[in-house]
């Protein structure tokens, strides 16, 4: 399953190499790499959901008082 | 410039863009041609500024370019940086004190985000204390930070602050010695071994233990699937690297010792077999000692809670540091030294076996021997624990401690006294010559005794020694 997993990272990451290269005198760990992917997709999702979730608020509020515009016009 | 010859300090090599080197005295880093871009743009910043104000980092000066030489490499720019009055090593910090070495390293990387700066690494060897205040030393960490990148020092941070401190808070386990023989620190796959499995079911610890070791060990038996080029250009958003620094932070500033904490000693200074009478005693002999020595840097062996310590800062000590076995007291100790802002920095400390010269060619993390010269020492209620509880033969416990500082205050306590009693309840007495006539004869003979007091009916008595009056 892990074998899987870490096969389907690194194909995620090839479609994402996006960052600059980092170089560093010390060695960062495939481990921790893969991690921070993984925390920072999530966080990227939970921000995604969040700005959603705000546009869905904003587009059911305005819908509800749109009526209560027109009628104060 | 001419002068004696500068030191590279043994410890700093890993990072080839600069070193620290030491003359007359004195400390110096030198920076190479490759990192001077990137020290440019910091203090340029303004954050490292800010930090030395605050005295969050140890200060710095630029001097002249010229002041080392050729012995380090004639390097383009050089600093002075003031001195710490010790170097201690996350091996022989209590709980409490890489707790907040490793705050302080999350709180320095937090803010250095708002002003592009990134850490290059997260030893926990950059971060020192004056007192119970953590000071970060190793100023070439700092960088410009690049957008995108990630949190290099992630790893390192785990193994040098996160599974040291978790060890303890997890499974109940000082991390001291554990990192005394594991000079990089634990491991999280090594961790990851040990932690009962309702301890992973929290969210910090399968992401940072579990899952790091996993992903790090599969990644290893399936090299070949692993496209290293595309990892290296992972790129972590800044608000998601500021959120994995917070998120840490936050856990992190929760964590507090397994069964917090019911060990022998911490309670020492409330139970133990003196009486008022005799406390204010031995109070007053101390404080003779410290007023008429003023020591500049004193050692309290056995210092448990740290009372004596901050006596003798009352009474004049500059700086004490204070050395214990046991994690309660050590603790408490550090939490004294912390509320009441004291230049006491506790220590934990096998007297039996102390910190060793280790690391690299045995040169990169000094002996305790070698790192300091006390000029005081105190040592209460500790020669029965070496001369009876670890059978170290008197004579040589005398010569331990004479060598240890030129003078001090040790407490002899006899074998009527309890405390002596219970070490020799389970086991046959092989003491014959324990007693304080053998002990006086032999101090005596390696320093002049100035005072000598008995302390308490059972006969306690204290010992004010002179090695070089003798």
């Amino acid at each position: 399953m892990t074998l899987r997993f870490v096969a389907l990272l690194s194909v995620f990451l090839c479609a994402l190499g996006v960052g600059q290269e980092a170089f560093a005198y010390l060695d960062p760990g495939t481990g921790s790499m893969l991690l921070q992917l993984l925390l920072g997709g999530i966080a990227g999702a939970l921000m995604i959901v969040k700005l959603y979730w705000a546009r869905l608020k904003d587009f059911l509020f305005r819908r509800k008082s749109k009526p209560r515009d027109r009628t104060e016009q | 410039m001419s002068g004696s010859i500068s030191h590279a300090d043994p410890a700093s090599f890993r990072d080839p863009a600069g070193r620290v080197f030491v003359k007359d005295g004195r400390v110096y880093r030198a920076i190479y041609e490759s990192a001077l871009d990137d020290w440019t743009f910091t203090v340029s910043s303004g954050f490292l500024d800010r930090l030395a104000a605050a005295g969050r980092i140890v200060s710095f000066e630029t001097v002249r370019s010229d002041t080392l030489g050729a012995d380090a490499g004639d390097p383009p720019l050089v600093l002075e940086h003031s001195r710490l009055p010790f170097v201690s090593y996350p091996y022989e910090w209590p709980f409490k004190a890489l707790k907040a070495a490793a705050l302080h390293h999350l709180d320095i990387q937090i803010e250095a985000l708002d002003f592009d700066v990134a850490l290059s690494d997260a030893s926990a060897y950059n971060v020192q204390f004056i007192g119970a205040r953590p000071i970060f030393i190793d100023l070439l960490s700092f960088r410009r930070y690049r957008e995108g990148e990630f949190w290099i020092g992630h790893r390192q941070f785990c193994e040098q602050f996160l599974n040291p401190l978790l060890l303890r808070a997890l499974v109940g386990i000082p991390h001291n010695a554990w990192y005394r023989g594991s000079l990089e620190g634990i491991a999280s796959a090594d961790l990851s071994l040990i932690l009962p499995f309702q301890r992973k079911m929290s969210w910090n610890v399968l992401a940072h233990v579990v899952l790091q070791a996993s992903l790090h060990r599969s990644a290893m038996a399936h090299d070949d699937m692993v496209d290293a080029r595309a990892i290296r250009k992972i790129s972590l958003t800044r608000p998601s690297f500021r959120s994995l620094l917070v998120r840490l932070r936050r856990w992190i500033s929760h964590l507090v010792p397994a069964g917090d904490e019911e060990t022998v000693w911490g309670d020492y200074a409330k139970v133990n077999s003196y009486t008022s009478d005799e406390v204010a005693h031995k109070r007053a002999f101390v404080a003779a000692y410290v007023e008429q020595t003023k020591p500049s840097l004193l050692w309290d062996i056995g210092c448990n809670t740290g009372d004596y310590s901050a006596l003798a800062l009352e009474a004049g000590a500059k700086y004490a540091i204070g050395f214990d076995f046991d994690q309660g007291a050590l603790d408490g100790a550090f939490e004294r030294a912390r509320s009441e802002n004291l230049r006491f920095q506790p220590l934990f400390l096998d007297a039996a076996n102390p910190s060793p010269n280790q690391g690299w060619r045995q040169a990169e993390r000094k002996g305790l021997r070698a790192r300091a010269d006390a000029d005081g020492l105190l040592a209460l209620a500790l020669v029965h624990h070496m001369a009876i509880g670890r059978n170290i033969p008197l004579t040589q416990v005398c010569d331990w401690l004479v060598d240890l500082a030129p003078t001090g205050v040790v407490e002899f306590v006899p074998k009527e006294d309890p405390m002596v009693g219970k070490l020799l309840k389970l086991r046959e007495d092989i003491f014959p010559d324990y007693s304080v006539e053998t002990f006086a004869s032999s101090l005596g003979s390696r320093a002049r005794i100035v005072r000598q007091e008995r302390v308490s009916p059972e006969g306690r008595t204290l010992f004010q020694f002179d090695r070089q009056a003798r």
